[in-house]
Order: structure tokens, then sequence, then C-alpha cells
């Protein structure tokens, strides 16, 4: 009996042969048609959602990357050039005072030489009305001296020829 | 000892042999598959699926053998 | 929190179903002393809901009647067949009962001539007394005038794939449908049943197709998925109490490998098939030697799937059965006693033994498909000759060494 089975358990069925490619195949044909094309189709459609996704994903990192690369290119950039004008500004101030020093300094300096060309020009001429005087006095003086020997121009003549000889200043 | 004894003694024996057979072959290469995956951690999902396909195979010719000694215990009846 | 509550009875539930599972079939046995394994195990004209009875299926056969005409019999079950007297059984309990050597003279009359007409009174009792005890579903039925050409009858394996069937589609149509509703297209999955079936979908694509098949993936995937879920849904069915195996029989088996066959052969390219009547690269002394070897690996490919996925179903409950039926064995030659103390562990090691079904039935599915999607690719594989693909021609050899 047991043994019967066992030859039974080995050896194929020919009527179950037919039904269970029968039985398969309907199987395939159903799953195939209704349900692997819709399942696979939807698994591809959204693994290609997610894929462009992650590729957007991507390059709006990408984007926003380079915007804020723009970004912090543009503030150094403003950095820089407000340094530069400050320091442009920093420099012309300077130039600036340092040109109003010496324009000052200048005037100064021309003042003094006015000054000193006034004093100067006083000076020469107060010598030389103290010259005039001294020589009116020194002449008066003669004259009462010499009011009998000489006469006037001859006498002026004289003094003058004097003073010029004397030594300037 | 009578043909049907000596057959099924014979069964009995290759039965054996198909274990022992079996199971060094498989032993060996499970052996093979987890030093290869600890060398290599990274590829042990590979190593994986290729020892069970090794493994589906050497079964493959396990069966074969029983398959021999099932058919060996039967003709000796029939 | 639901969740939790609903846990704890279903776990009982479940064990419960394993218990019941699991000593059902030795109830059985023990009705009558003797264990039969096999008889679990195999194919069957009959539902087995023992202890509560059993169902018998339609039995259909295709005749050829005494008179040469060619007819289809159809009998709502094996009883009405033996009781409208057309059929006889080809090898009895009443048989084996009067001579040891009946089975081959049973075998004999069952493709020989009918040679139990001649005692109809005889037959009757003896066919009355198989019905009475429930013998007449074990064993084969002859025509009593003329030959029973093919035996068409609904077996219990064939009922248990048409129910994997049922659920496949039941399983998948739906889903089909939610994804057509565009729930999950854009999104992830919603559902515990949705989420489970997808992650096995993707699984037998991206880790079994894509990388044995390439470009040609989605050609094949369907056909991939439908054997994996298939094969994976009778592996289970046959673990469910009451339950049977279909891929434990070797002619279902055999089915679904040759459809692997042709589809490995319809997706063969021209380098496939030089590669088997004319392998390039080989001196020609070799190649006598080679071809043969190659052509007979077309067919002992298939040939290996089937007989690995057999075996390794029916090995798992022939142990199943076995541990239980060890408890009979056990009491019935050292008694009762020790037949309540194998009990114990028996029960445990077959719970091991159920857990380590469970894991196989998941891994068998698993191999069969990944063969069948690697026979495929290396027919499929448009490979330059050397160096584009060493992968598969590795793997090509590998086979054919192992083979």
């Amino acid at each position: 009996m047991t043994l019967f089975l066992a030859a039974g358990l080995l050896s194929p069925n020919v009527g179950l042969i037919f039904w269970m490619a029968l039985a398969f195949l309907t199987l395939l044909f159903l799953l195939s048609k209704y349900a692997w094309g819709p399942i696979t189709s939807a698994l591809a459609e959204r693994e290609q959602t997610i894929e462009d996704s992650l590729t957007s994903a991507q390059k709006a990192l990408a984007e926003a990357k380079q915007l804020s690369a723009d970004n912090e290119k543009a503030r150094r950039e403003g950095e820089a050039q407000a340094q530069q004008i400050m320091r442009e500004a920093r420099e012309a101030a300077e130039a600036l005072r340092a040109e109003q020093v010496e324009k000052t300094r200048a005037q100064i300096r021309t003042m003094q030489d006015q000054a000193q060309a006034e004093i100067e020009r006083e000076k020469q001429q107060a010598l030389a009305e103290l010259r005039t005087e001294v020589a009116d006095l020194a002449i008066q003086a003669a004259e009462k001296i010499l009011h009998e020997n000489l006469d006037a121009p001859r006498q002026k003549k004289l003094v003058e020829a004097f003073i010029s000889d004397l030594p300037k200043n | 000892m009578d043909p049907v004894s000596l057959a099924w003694l014979s069964a009995g024996i290759g039965a054996g042999l198909v274990a022992i057979g079996t199971g060094m072959g498989i032993g060996r290469l499970a052996a093979s598959a987890l030093e290869g995956s600890a060398r290599q951690p990274e590829a042990g999902g590979d190593l994986r699926t290729t020892m069970i396909i090794a493994a589906a195979l050497i079964e493959g010719v396990a069966f074969f053998g029983l398959v021999v000694c099932i058919l060996l215990t039967l003709k000796t009846v029939a | 929190m639901t969740n939790r509550f609903f846990r704890a009875p279903l776990f009982g539930a479940l064990l419960a179903l394993v218990m019941v599972g699991t000593i059902a079939p030795a109830h059985a046995a023990g009705e009558d002393g003797e264990f039969d394994a096999i008889g679990h195990t195999m194919d069957g004209n009959y539902l087995d809901f023992s202890p509560f009875g059993k169902v018998e299926l339609p039995r259909i056969f295709l005749v050829r009647k005494a008179d040469g005409s060619i007819g289809l019999d159809v009998y709502g079950s094996t009883k009405q067949a033996l009781l409208t007297g057309d059929y006889v059984m080809a090898s009895s309990y009443a048989d084996e009962a009067h001579a040891e050597d009946g089975y081959g003279d049973a075998e004999e009359s069952a493709y020989g001539e009918a040679g139990y007409g001649d005692a109809p009174a005889d037959e009757a009792t003896a066919t009355q007394e198989a019905i009475s005890k429930g013998k007449h579903l074990y064993g084969g039925l002859t025509r009593a005038k003329g030959d029973v050409i093919v035996d068409f009858s609904i077996t219990r394996h064939l009922l248990f794939a048409w129910l994997a069937i049922l659920i496949l589609c039941l399983l998948f149509i739906p889903m089909a449908g939610k994804y057509k509703q565009g729930i999950g297209r854009t999104e992830a999955p919603r559902g515990k049943k949705m989420n489970m079936l997808e992650t096995l979908v993707l699984y037998i694509r991206d880790e079994v197709a894509r990388p044995n098949l390439g470009e040609k993936t989605d050609k094949f995937l369907p056909y991939l998925l439908t054997i994996f879920f298939f094969i994976l849904t009778c592996n289970l069915l046959g673990l469910i109490p009451f339950g049977a195996t279909a891929t434990a029989n070797i002619t279902t088996t055999a089915v679904l490998a040759i459809f692997t066959f042709i589809v490995t052969q319809f997706a063969g390219t021209k380098d496939y098939w030089m590669h088997v009547f004319n392998p390039p690269g080989i001196p020609w002394f070799v190649k006598p030697i080679m071809i043969p070897i190659e052509f007979l690996g077309l067919f002992i490919k298939p040939f290996a799937l089937a007989i690995r996925l057999f075996a390794n179903m029916t090995a798992g409950h022939l142990v199943i059965l076995n541990l239980i039926g060890l408890i009979f064995a056990i009491r019935a030659i050292l008694g009762d006693g020790a037949g309540w103390g194998t009990a114990v562990p028996s029960y445990f090691l077959t719970v091991f033994i159920y857990g380590l079904e469970v894991l196989v039935a998941f891994i068998q599915a698993y191999v069969f498909t990944i063969l069948s999607a690697l026979f495929i690719g290396m027919a499929a594989a448009e490979h330059e000759h050397h160096g584009h693909e060493p992968h598969a021609h590795e793997q090509t050899v590998g086979t054919e060494a192992v083979i």
C-alpha cells in the first residue's frame, strides 16, 4: 500500500499535467493582463517621479548654491568697493588736509615775507627819511657854520658826496 | 541476502552518502561565502544571492541522488 | 493599540491551527493504527478534513469504451464511480489481504484487459466493503469494460492550485485597480497588504529579474512574478491545516518547469543556439562531446528545477508527518507512557520544522524564480563573444558543471 503510494509520488499524472498547464496559463493570462501591467507601470512611474523630484531637487540645490555664491560674491564686491571708497575718501581727505596745511603754510610764509618786505621797505623809507633829515640838518648846521663861505648848492653837493661815501646802512 | 534486502540497504547507504556529499558541499559553500562577506561586507548581498543559487544547484544534484535511492527501493518490489 | 489587542488572539489562533494541523493527520492515522505519511503528502481524489471526514472530489475520465468509441465519464465522486459498476478498484485492500503480490497483478490489469469482470459478485462485495471502510480512495480505478485513456479527475492538488490562483487574483487584481486609481503612482503605497505585496514585487524585479535579464526585464517580468507568487502561494497553502501542497507534486513542478523551458527556448537568441550546437572557442575534437552535453543540459536544467521544488516541498511535509508518526510508532512498541513522553519533544520538533518549512516555502519559490530568470537570461543575453559579459558566461559554465 505505502509502496504503491510512493510510486504514485514520483509518477506524473497526465490528466493533472493538462489541468495544471491550463490553470497556470489562466493565471499567467489573468495576472499579466489585469495585474502586472498596471502594477509595474505604476511602480516605474513612481520611480520616475522620485527620480525626477530628486533631479529637480538637486537642480534647485545647485541653483540655490549658485545663488548664494552669487550673493556672497556681490557682498564681497560691495564690501571691497565700500572699503575702496572709504580708502579713497580718506586719501582725499588726507590730501585735502595736507594741501590746506601747505596752503596755509604758504600763506603764512607769504604773509611773513610781505611783512618782512614791508618792514624792510619801512626801514628803507625810514632810513631814507632819516638820511634826508640828517642831510638837511647837517646842511642847516653847516649853513649856519659856513654861512659865509659857501653858497648853498655847492655845499649841498659836497654833503651829498659825503653821504654817498658813507657806508650803506 | 536476497536482492530486495540488498537494494534497500544500498538505497539507505546511498541516501546517507547523498546527505554527506550535500552537507559537505553546502557547508564549504557557506563557509567560503561567509569568509568572503566578512572580508568584504559590501559584497554581502551579491554573495548571498550567488550562494543561494549555488546551494540550490548542489541541492538539485542531491535530489537526483535521492530520487535514484527512492527508485531503488521501489524497483525491488515491482 | 487596537493592533496589540488583535495580535494576541491572532497568535493564539495561529498556534491552535498549527496544533490542529499537526495533530489532525496523526489522529486520522490513529484510527486504524497505520500511519500513512506519504498518503497525506501525495495527491488524491479527496479533501482530507480528518478527523471530521473526507470530501470526495469529482472524477473525470477520458475512456475508450468496450465498443471502441471514445467518451467522457464524469462522476461526482469516486464512490459514485464505483457504485455505478462501470469502474472497479485497481488495487484494493481486499486484494492485498488475499495476496501479497496483488500489487503487480493489479497494475497489469490497470493497463490491460479488465480482469475483474469475471467475478462481479465478489467484486461488488469487495467494493462495498472498501467504501464502508473508506479505503476506496486509495489506489487507482479501472474501467470495468474498456480502458481509461486519461484520468482528468479533479485532484486535491489541482483544487489547491485553483485556490492559489483565486487568492492571487483576489490579491493582485484589486491592487492593480488601486494603482490604476492613482494610489501609489506618485506617493507611497497605502495599507499593509499593498506595501507587503509591493515589497515582494519589487524584490523580484530588482533582485531577481534585473540582474539576470538586464534590458529584457520588462518582457519576462510578468512570467517571473506569476511563477514566484504561484509557487509561494501553493507552498504556503500546504502549511495551512487541512491544506495540500500543490508543489509537492511532481506533475505540478514538472508543468512549471516545462513553462520555464518553453519560455527559455523562445527567449533564445542566435548566440544561445550557437552556444549549444557550435560552442565557440572549443577545439573541434571536443565538440562531439560538448554538443550532446550542452543539448542534454537544455533538458536537465528544467528537470532539476522540477525535482528540486518537488523534493523540497515533499521532504518537509514527510519530516513533519514522520516526527508525529514517531509518537505512534513508539507508543506501539514501548507502550502508552513512552508515547506520551515522545509527544513532547516530537511536538516541539514539529513546530521547529514547521517554521523551517515557512522559510523553505519562500526560499524555494525564490530559487525556482531566480533559476528561471538565470536560464532565460542566459538564453536571451546577446553578448559579444568573450569579454562583454563574462558574468553570464561564468554562470553558464558553473551551471553546466554542477548539473
